[in-house]
């Protein structure tokens, strides 16, 4: 005589099937009413958003270049020396190290992107790469380069501000690109660079504090 | 005449999902499970009918350490909402009359 034991065994493959069974039963069935007022409001969901932070970029970049034209600016004044205009290479360091740390802090968030987003992204990419052919070229022939560099980046600011719906940053942008045109005039290449520093704070690092409170104020 | 409502989109969760991923570029299992409010594991069923449909591609990577799953609508998942938002649009014009 054997103790026999009576046991169900469930095959894991049936498991994952009943459980996908079950599963696909809390999923509701929606009317046609319900199907239209769903789609709005999820469509409505991801429009509401104005990212937290916005504004970040133009503080990093805005910031680092007013520094580096002061550490130019200081470094000539003292010595007298243009070999100190070498220090312009480390505006794009500084600020892609920076650039690339807050994109990280935001990897933690839950991933989005909007068409928005990745139109902004390509201006300041394909804005970015010309900025910089143009100061290398710069090294080789003498060009107005610091006019070239105000006019590219208001034309970012400005696009982003069209872009955005974000009028201060048009008008700011806007104002960065008519302002460029007094870096042509005749004068010391340390009062432009003071001029240049001045536009940026204009630019960007102002619109830049009043985006974030913005996204700030709305997301609260 | 009622036209034929796509099944694939007639569950709630699905709907949900496809109708996010229409307005914007991509967005990844945890901003759709935050935007939908439903358990992960009924989340990854509806997104895998999905996937199988060829209505959304999802692309597996790594953000940091942590695995991350990306999802972005096909032609053919934009076809088929609006073949769905037709669709329903003859139901509620039918009521209307």
């Amino acid at each position: 005589m054997h103790n026999q034991i009576d046991f169900i065994y469930i095959n894991p493959y049936y498991y994952t099937q009943i459980q996908h069974i079950m599963e696909e039963m809390q999923d509701r069935q929606l009317n046609e009413k319900e199907s239209l007022e769903l789609i709005s409001r999820m469509i409505r969901n991801t429009q509401e958003r104005m990212e937290e932070g916005s504004g970040t970029m133009f503080l990093i970049w805005g910031y680092t270049t007013v520094i580096v034209t002061m550490a130019v600016w200081v470094m000539i004044m003292r010595t007298g020396d243009y070999v100190w205009q070498w220090l312009w290479f480390l505006l794009p360091v500084c600020a892609g190290i920076m650039t690339m740390i807050h994109y990280k802090k935001q990897g933690k968030k839950p991933h989005v992107s909007t068409y928005v987003d990745k139109v902004i992204n390509y201006i300041w990419v394909v804005l970015g790469i010309t900025g910089f052919l143009l100061s290398v070229v710069s090294i080789l022939y003498r060009l107005p380069l610091l006019f070239i560099i105000v006019l590219i980046m208001g034309i970012g600011t400005t696009l982003t501000g069209l872009v955005i719906n974000f009028r201060p940053l048009v008008i700011a942008g806007v104002l960065g690109m008519i302002l460029s045109t007094v870096l042509i005039l005749r004068m010391p290449y340390t009062m432009m660079l003071q001029i240049f520093s001045l536009i940026f704070l204009i630019m960007m690092v102002i619109p830049g504090h009043y985006l974030n409170y913005k996204s700030r104020k709305r997301n609260v | 005449m009622f036209k034929e409502l796509d099944p694939l989109l007639l569950s709630e969760l699905r709907l949900a999902v496809m109708s996010i991923l229409i307005s914007v570029e991509e967005a990844d299992f945890v901003y759709l499970k935050e935007k939908t409010n439903a358990t992960a594991g009924n989340l990854s069923v509806q997104i895998d009918k999905l996937q199988q449909a060829g209505y959304i591609d999802v692309r597996k990577t790594f953000k940091g350490k942590r695995p991350q799953t990306i999802c972005k609508v096909t032609f053919k998942g934009i076809h088929a909402f609006e073949k769905y938002i037709e669709a329903l649009k003859s139901y509620i014009n039918i009521q209307n009359h």
